[in-house]
């Protein structure tokens, strides 16, 4: 890339200064150009794409279609809004949405309370280290391992229960809807709880121990110390995560997973369930090759995304004084 | 410190509870590498827990020896060792270059930066664009769209701007251009750095499914992860012990499919713990920066 020079010509009024330092600093900016080059091939341009739910577009026309089709106003968004399967696959998006904030938000809080409170450093550690270990192993393995433990057929936890004799047929985790859900944010969970609690740990760390230790004198009970000081201590870490997590809800907020969850583990026979907008817009798209229609389900996660953002925010201001924006 | 009856019974308690997600969260693992050992036509009648009831490396050695697993073992390990090499290169570098405070036009590139992060045109356009750019169906689909990294383009900055400036001062006295100081002095002092970005997007190649499932279709392309979900869907009707007998070998689609899984847990059962240390650090600059 070489350096356009025109700016110097063009703006005669420009102190020297900023050009000449533009000038020293060339090559950084060449660094910067490549990043910024990179964004607009791969983040910016597939953002024109959101036309493509306006139109009538297929994907023989490339990149170019997206701005020569035919222009059909919001037909694929009222096609969307009359299929059968509308009103489940909203309903399952937003619940398994909540479920995970409910569920995944306190558990690595708590993990790291109690983490904390551990006096045996080995211990500690070693429960840790296992703790963190699922977030690094890959949606494929986890669905592996639903297989191993949860499957009607051969799964672990059947033919315990079967064996034990305390139920008569085998539950079928992985192929009822009715289990879907709990599937879902109980992997979730499983996988990134330890994970999340690495930050809350540390965040406890920089507690101040002398606190701790005028409760006591004070009378206070382990209970009442953690409820008193490590809680409230660690309030700046939660609220930093809180909006982490609202800022991603619709993917799962924390664990980000809810479209390799419903798509892996999802099936013909939990689909009433599992089904959500990405899953469905991907579907739609990539496998049936209705790309107008795919993308003008994708636009509309992105709006109830961005609704939930502003609410939550707007909440969160008149409750709490502290927001995102 | 008084260690009254609140304390042991909250320590009990709490121990107990520990032990409980130790275990939970370590056994499923120890379950699969029971089983890897376990003959399969054995892992079909159950009761093998905590010892293989009828150990034998048959299940290894027909992984080891199966074409297709092989190959995308192999896909795997170039698509990580690529990714991950281009991608810390090619982040840090732009880094680099963004986190000079003196830089002008900073907040406009910062600007666009940001605003790619949080707002992102969905998966069917992205999908258009690489079609588009003759990316599909090759090795580089893997590569290319993952070489910039936002996340861990504000870390490195961050970590960038602690570097002392009189490091940079005396090698540019010397003469040398940016590219030179990016290489022979930045990059050997930003080690902790490097070693939490080459983990992380380590763990992101080797993990990804979807681009190895639905941007590519060549048999040859396939990675560890497509295999995986393949022999896991086909699995869903595991064979019965005459069945597998009557095949003459004791390897089970089940068998096998443990087998792919335990090899594809265990680099990073390896390198996680001792890296701890790094992604930590690495974690918590993420957060702060937040």
């Amino acid at each position: 890339m070489t350096v356009d020079t025109t700016a110097a010509k063009v703006k005669p009024m420009r102190q020297p200064s900023l050009w000449k330092r533009f000038k020293k600093q060339r090559s950084l900016h060449v660094f910067v150009w490549i990043g910024l080059l990179f964004l607009l091939i791969f983040s910016y341009t597939p953002m024109f794409g959101i036309l493509m739910a306006f139109k009538n577009y297929t994907i023989t026309q490339g990149i170019k279609g997206i701005f020569t089709s035919e222009w059909v106003g919001f037909k694929y968004f009222a096609e969307f809004y009359n299929d059968y399967k509308f009103g489940d696959i909203i309903r399952n998006t937003l619940v398994l949405s909540f479920l995970k904030v409910i569920f995944t938000f306190p558990l690595p809080i708590l993990l790291a309370v109690m983490l904390s409170e551990v006096k045996n450093m080995a211990f500690k550690r070693v429960v840790q280290t296992a703790s963190y270990l699922p977030h690094f192993i890959s949606w494929v393995v986890v669905l592996g391992l639903t297989f191993t433990f949860l499957s009607a057929n051969a799964g672990l936890v059947n033919r315990l229960l079967l064996g034990w004799g305390w139920i008569d047929e085998p539950i079928p985790f992985l192929t009822s809807p009715n289990y879907f859900w709990g599937l879902a944010v109980g992997t979730a969970m499983w996988k990134e709880a330890g994970w999340w609690a690495i930050i809350f740990l540390a965040a406890i760390a920089g507690i101040n121990p002398t606190l701790y230790e005028a409760a006591q004198i004070d009378g206070a009970g382990r209970l009442a110390r953690i409820w008193h000081i490590t809680l409230p201590g660690i309030r700046g870490t939660v609220v930093v995560v809180l909006i982490l997590t609202v800022g991603s809800i619709l993917g799962g907020g924390l664990v980000g997973s809810n479209f390799d969850q419903a798509f892996l583990m999802g099936n013909a026979g939990n689909n009433d369930t599992s089904e959500i907008v990405q899953t469905y817009a991907f579907k739609v798209g990539l496998a049936q090759g209705r790309y107008s229609y795919a993308a003008a389900i994708d636009l509309v996660q992105s709006i109830i995304s961005v609704i939930l953002i502003f609410t939550s925010n707007y909440i969160a201001k008149k409750v709490s004084g502290t927001s995102l924006f | 410190m008084k260690r009254n009856l609140e304390d042991r019974i909250f320590d009990g308690v709490n121990y107990f509870l520990l032990a409980l997600i130790f275990f939970a969260t370590a056994y499923p693992f120890y379950y699969l590498l029971v089983t890897s050992f376990n003959s399969g036509t054995d892992a079909l009648l159950g009761g093998a827990y905590f010892w293989p009831t009828d150990f034998t490396l048959e299940n290894y050695k027909t992984f080891f020896g199966d074409s297709k697993w092989m190959s995308a073992l192999f896909m795997s390990v170039l698509r990580t060792v690529v990714g991950v090499i281009t991608g810390v290169l090619f982040t840090c570098l732009v880094a680099y270059g963004l986190s000079h405070q003196d830089l002008v036009f900073r907040g406009f590139y910062f600007s666009v930066v940001i605003f790619a992060m949080y707002f992102s045109g969905g998966l069917i356009p992205y999908y258009v664009v690489l079609r588009s750019l003759g990316l599909l169906n090759t090795f580089w689909v893997f590569i290319i769209p993952a070489l910039l990294n936002t996340f861990f383009l504000l870390i490195a900055i961050s970590f960038f701007r602690e570097i002392p400036p009189d490091l940079k001062e005396s090698a540019l006295i010397d003469g040398a251009g940016e590219l030179q100081i990016y290489s022979k002095i930045i990059l050997p002092v930003s080690k902790p750095l490097l070693a939490t970005m080459a983990l992380f997007t380590g763990v992101g190649h080797w993990n990804s499914w979807l681009d190895a499932a639905y941007f590519v279709r060549d048999e040859q392309l396939r990675t560890l992860s497509y295999r995986l979900i393949e022999i896991i869907n086909q699995s869903r009707v595991p064979l019965t012990a005459e069945a597998a007998a009557a095949g003459a070998s004791s390897v089970t689609s089940y068998s096998l499919q443990v087998t792919a899984m335990i090899v594809s847990i265990a680099p990073i059962i390896c390198v996680y713990p001792f890296l701890q240390k790094y992604f930590v650090a690495g974690m918590m600059l993420g957060s702060v920066k937040e």
